[in-house]
């Protein structure tokens, strides 16, 4: 009927069916918080090529795991870390060093800049951090510039095609919605991703509300309009900030198969591949490659 | 060289925390319970309006901990949260005049650091001058190493690899690439798990070696001279009021338990 407001429900093979070959793709999450992983485990199983990630600012496995399955052409980030785990995100740094991927160099504001000058409909924003570094050297697009005595960086802007990210909890809206008791952070880069695209913004969240509960707590909305996506651990290994916390255990697995890699062995990562994205045939396939047990004992006591 | 339980911990948390003033913003990154231990020293001995930013929270914890994204069961971090911003609040960094700014003080690592204070989390050169080592990135240091109004640089590691005569990559830039760049001043200070540098006329000098080393190791293990030539002062190790108010900020212990090397990694 005409006059009933739209839902905004997909499954997650729908979702990632919307991503191309070539997409800029903007994804959410913060070191080992809110990645969106069931959706980046449907893009890698579809086999897409040649993608632009705009992920972070200090992104994670999410970063990672796509540009280890070949679906990257270049990376804008301004880090990949494993902090506590490894020192170095391994598939990036492989393919980094290998020429494989290009990184556009940047830090976490300049990567916030350039979501900016795309959501304020700017060219480019000028910045006076990144003067005087190597920053401006590595990135062919990011020269320095002279206004009124001072130099700057000019920043351009940076449009994404498609948005996928992860929270707690969103009506069949869209209105996306972190937990209550989010500690961590309530946001991270949901809103800065969101207002910079130009094209569809997706968000796998651990359960569907009712909207009256929207309605009671609009302060825990974070995007509106969006694609909702429901499911539950779909941010494992990583964590949702008020729900559970990371699998670091599984993070270490991760990344001692990317580092055998990276040194000549291609098995391990093969195999890791194989066990947890190409061979479950969906999100819950890959969560009976985790277990139930294992994921409880992630839980957050209050949630 | 002992890394578990070498004890450096608590020494370099009171370091630092001598270093950061009343009514200024600290703010570190993550995953840096060393850094939150400073900064809770010195709120608790002498600088009780120092602001605490940690990752996306301005906090004010009783004590260091698991942290609560962690283990939440057992940590009480949340309880000290009196403000949480989302991640873009980072370019607050760029008006130090505004009480809502994101730091004032600033505490940043690196792959490399150098003789003028430079950092490089970017990558290493090989032979033909080409990224031979790719680093992690340059993370939040560039801007905010840049805007902040004080620098400190803050590597447990000391070996002739992580202190090199000039950075490979710069991602902050030190004292003499900041005027070249039209920026004032530079980093003030770097603190090592052997040592205590400072600057005189943009170039690193040694302040104090810590009790556990020497200078002849210090220089040793650093790819450049560091005057002055003579006798360096010991680091004054935890006084009677600093080891009290460890043992409430730390009271299970864990900085004592940290895995620093205590003669930093070999060169």
């Amino acid at each position: 009927m005409s006059d009933e407001r739209a839902e905004r429900v997909l499954d997650a093979s729908e979702a990632a069916a919307l991503v191309r070959d070539g997409m800029v793709v903007g994804l959410s999450g913060f070191s080992y918080q809110n990645p969106p992983m069931a959706l980046v485990r449907e893009i890698i199983r579809r086999r897409v090529k040649g993608l632009t990630i705009v992920s972070g600012p200090t992104s994670g496995i999410e970063t990672d795991l796509l540009i280890g399955a070949g679906c990257v052409r270049r990376a804008v980030t301004a880090g990949v870390a494993f902090e506590q785990v490894v020192p170095m995100a391994p598939a990036f740094r492989r393919a980094a060093e290998r020429g494989e991927i290009e990184v556009w160099e940047c830090d976490e504001c300049l990567w916030h800049l350039a979501l900016k000058a795309a959501a304020w409909g700017m060219p480019y924003l000028l910045w006076r951090g990144g003067v005087g570094t190597s920053i401006p050297e590595l990135n062919p697009d990011l020269e320095e510039v002279q206004e009124g005595g001072r130099r700057y960086l000019k920043v351009p802007a940076r449009p994404l095609d498609i948005v996928f990210l992860h929270a707690a909890e969103a009506d069949r809206f869209g209105n996306v919605r972190a937990a209550r008791q989010a500690y961590l952070g309530r946001s991270f880069c949901e809103r800065a991703l969101a207002l910079a695209c130009r094209g569809p913004v997706v968000a796998s969240v651990e359960r569907l509300v009712p909207d009256d509960e929207t309605l009671g707590s609009p302060e825990r909305t974070l995007v509106r309009g969006a694609f909702v996506v429901e499911a539950p651990w779909g941010a494992h290994p990583g964590g949702t900030s008020g729900r559970y916390a990371p699998d670091l255990e599984h993070y270490a697995e991760y990344a001692a198969a990317g580092e055998a890699r990276r040194k000549g062995d291609p098995q391990p990562y093969q195999r890791y591949l194989e066990r947890h994205v190409y061979g479950p045939e969906d999100h819950d396939g890959y969560l009976r490659t985790i277990g139930a047990g294992r994921l409880e004992a992630l839980r957050l006591g209050a949630a | 060289m002992s890394g578990a339980g070498s004890g450096l911990g608590p020494l370099l948390a009171c370091v630092l925390a001598r270093e950061l003033k009343d009514g200024e913003v600290v703010a570190f990154g993550l995953h840096a319970e060393l850094l939150l231990a400073a900064a809770l020293l010195a709120q608790k001995l002498h600088a009780p309006n120092l602001a605490i930013r940690h990752g996306l929270r301005v906090e004010r914890g009783p004590e260091i901990g698991p942290a609560a994204w962690t283990d939440a069961r057992r940590s009480h971090a949340h309880e000290g949260i009196e403000y949480l911003e989302s991640h873009d609040a980072i370019l607050d960094v760029a008006n130090p005049a505004s009480p809502m700014r994101f730091c004032d003080v600033f505490l940043v690592g690196g792959l490399q650091i150098d003789r003028e204070g430079s950092t490089n989390l970017i990558g290493l050169k090989g032979r033909d001058g080409r990224m031979a080592l790719r680093g992690p990135g340059s993370i939040g240091t560039t801007s905010i190493g840049t805007l902040a109004r004080h620098v400190i640089l803050f590597s447990p590691e000391h070996s002739r690899r992580r202190f090199v005569e000039t950075v490979d990559y710069v991602s902050v830039p030190g004292w003499r690439r900041r005027a070249a760049a039209g920026l004032e001043g530079g980093p003030a200070l770097c603190v090592t798990s052997i040592a205590v540098m400072d600057f005189a006329g943009g170039l690193m000098r040694l302040r104090s070696v810590h009790p556990h080393a020497t200078a002849d190791e210090v220089r040793r293990r650093t790819s450049f001279p560091l005057p002055p030539e003579g006798p360096v002062p010991v680091t004054l190790p935890p006084t009677a009021a600093e080891r009290a108010a460890l043992e409430s900020i730390d009271p299970s212990g864990r900085l004592e338990r940290m895995p620093i090397p205590a003669g930093g990694e070999a060169s």
